[in-house]
């Protein structure tokens, strides 16, 4: 069964029988908002149920769209969080993702600005590891992301798509060694993106990050996941009650081959790993599970068959 | 920007100076600041690196004092201060007080301020300044050139007088003398420093 990334959108009024007929067709809820009389549904479904999902939600208001970056987690890296990088370009462009179906965490760099005083530290590194992507987003010249990406993108293990002010060629050009992606003309600015080519050069990011995301899922097609992401926060959340207590609007954030799980390490990494899946098989067997370097979360790595030889 | 008699980025990236430009336009914009503005030139080399922004300002409205926007009734023993633009109030009762002292200054109600002080006190009370618009205009453009300028450049010095304002920045250390370079920026303005 092919499960496929989707979004929802249709009237709040018996939306409960779309969360129904996904759960019941082997698909899977990853987030679920509500704005004003809408609810908005990011799911994983069997592509073969698209149609049926389609034709129950049309008397409902609803419509069923490929949402290609539900189940990531993206880290948006901002050179600061000061007014020169936000809310324009980085948070247009962390909410323009967002809405294509991934979660986004903004990493602001404490020391990202400035060409020779640029730096990353350890807890950045380590945050930006967490993630299923890292998009920098630099600035507008050239000579300074030349000199200061080497220090950024030191120690980064996840694939980097960089945005930047120079066109993607320029940008191909200066960074060596090669990162994952590049999308140019995308620097600093200081205005809303709302003109239709600034709209575009959004979707080209989104195309971009698609991109690169799946060469990872086709890695991970080659030696499957011992159990998928999606399953693993259904088990979850119902042998984890507590999490229902948890106010983050993804108590559970659904990555690529893991899991983020918003309540304290401590208290509750071992109940998690003691979580059955079936056959007595527990998460624990399955899954590493360590401390998040983002508050006090719990992170779980989930093993690929080769390591396991176990598929759930 | 046709509001501003002459704008102009000079930078040795093409690309980088073509952002920078709609970054400075849309700064000046978004602060208001594009009708005080008359010239303004930022030369960026990311190279160096150095960030100049030289320009002039339009003649500016000159110093507020409480004439301009009250009417005062002044009498032997008493003054009463009508006043009619509300801006000004939380200034003028801030100078009062320090003046005269907060126990001698009522204001039964919002736009009306007694004083029982003599004639010899009062006499010089309607051209007393409340405020400068110059003082407020130097922070917002200040402010607004710092929101410009590349956010690694934290070394500056800057200058606004006489209608005139520089910004110069860097991430290094700036040279002891930086009138040369003005010079010459505010000459591409036909201007001189």
């Amino acid at each position: 069964m092919i499960l496929v990334p989707v979004t929802y959108k249709g009237g709040i009024y018996r939306h409960d029988e779309i969360v129904d007929l996904i759960e019941d067709v082997g698909g899977y809820i990853i987030q679920k908002h509500f704005v004003a009389q809408e609810v908005v549904l990011q799911a994983l479904v069997p592509r073969d149920d698209i149609e049926l999902i389609r034709a129950i939600g049309k008397p409902l208001m609803g419509d069923i769209l490929p949402a290609s970056l539900v189940g990531t987690e993206i880290a948006v890296v901002t050179m600061s969080l000061e007014i020169h990088h936000l809310p324009h370009a980085s948070c247009d462009v962390a909410e323009y993702i967002r809405r294509n179906g991934a979660k986004t965490n903004m990493v602001g760099l404490a020391r990202g600005f400035g060409k020779r005083i640029a730096q990353l530290n350890d807890e950045e590194r380590d945050v930006i590891n967490e993630h299923d992507l890292a998009l920098f987003m630099l600035g507008n010249f050239e000579t300074c992301i030349e000199k200061k990406l080497p220090v950024l993108r030191r120690g980064i293990e996840v694939p980097i798509v960089v945005c930047g002010g120079p066109s993607k060629e320029a940008l191909q050009k200066i960074i060596d060694p090669p990162v994952s992606g590049y999308v140019g003309n995308v620097g600093r600015f200081m205005h809303r993106t709302k003109e239709s080519d600034e709209i575009e050069k959004l979707e080209e990011i989104v195309a971009e990050i698609t991109r690169v995301l799946d060469i990872r899922r086709e890695e991970i097609a080659k030696d499957p996941l011992s159990v998928s992401p999606a399953r693993l926060m259904d088990i979850i959340t119902e042998q984890v009650p507590d999490i229902e207590g948890v106010t983050s609007p993804t108590p559970i954030t659904v990555q690529i081959a893991g899991l983020r799980i918003k309540l304290p390490y401590d208290v509750y990494a071992g109940l998690v790993r003691e979580c059955k899946i079936e056959n007595g098989i527990t998460i624990g067997a399955v899954a590493d599970i360590r401390p998040s370097r983002m508050r006090d979360y719990i992170l779980i790595t989930i093993k690929p068959f080769s390591d396991t030889n176990i598929v759930v | 920007m046709g509001a501003l008699d002459y704008f102009e980025v000079e930078c040795p990236e093409p690309l980088g100076g073509e952002y920078y430009q709609r970054i400075v336009s849309t700064v000046l914009l978004d602060h208001d600041l594009v009708r005080v503005v008359a010239k303004i030139h930022v030369f960026i080399d990311p190279s160096v690196p150095i960030f100049v922004a030289t320009g002039t300002t339009r003649k500016l409205p000159g110093l507020v004092t409480v004439r301009d926007f009250s009417d005062l009734n002044i009498e032997d023993h008493k003054v009463t201060i009508s006043i009619a633009n509300e801006a000004y109030l939380a200034p003028l009762l801030k100078i009062l007080w320090d003046k005269f002292g907060q126990a001698r200054v009522d204001q039964p109600d919002r736009l009306t301020i007694i004083m029982p002080i003599e004639r010899n006190e009062s006499e010089n009370l309607p051209d007393m300044v409340v405020s400068d618009p110059g003082e407020a205009l130097y922070k917002d453009l200040i402010y607004a050139l710092q929101t410009i300028a590349p956010e690694g450049f934290k070394v500056r010095r800057q200058y606004y007088g006489n209608g005139k304002f520089y910004y110069v920045a860097s991430e290094n250390t700036l040279d002891e003398d930086i009138t040369p370079l003005l010079s010459e920026k505010f000459r591409l303005m036909g201007e001189s420093l």
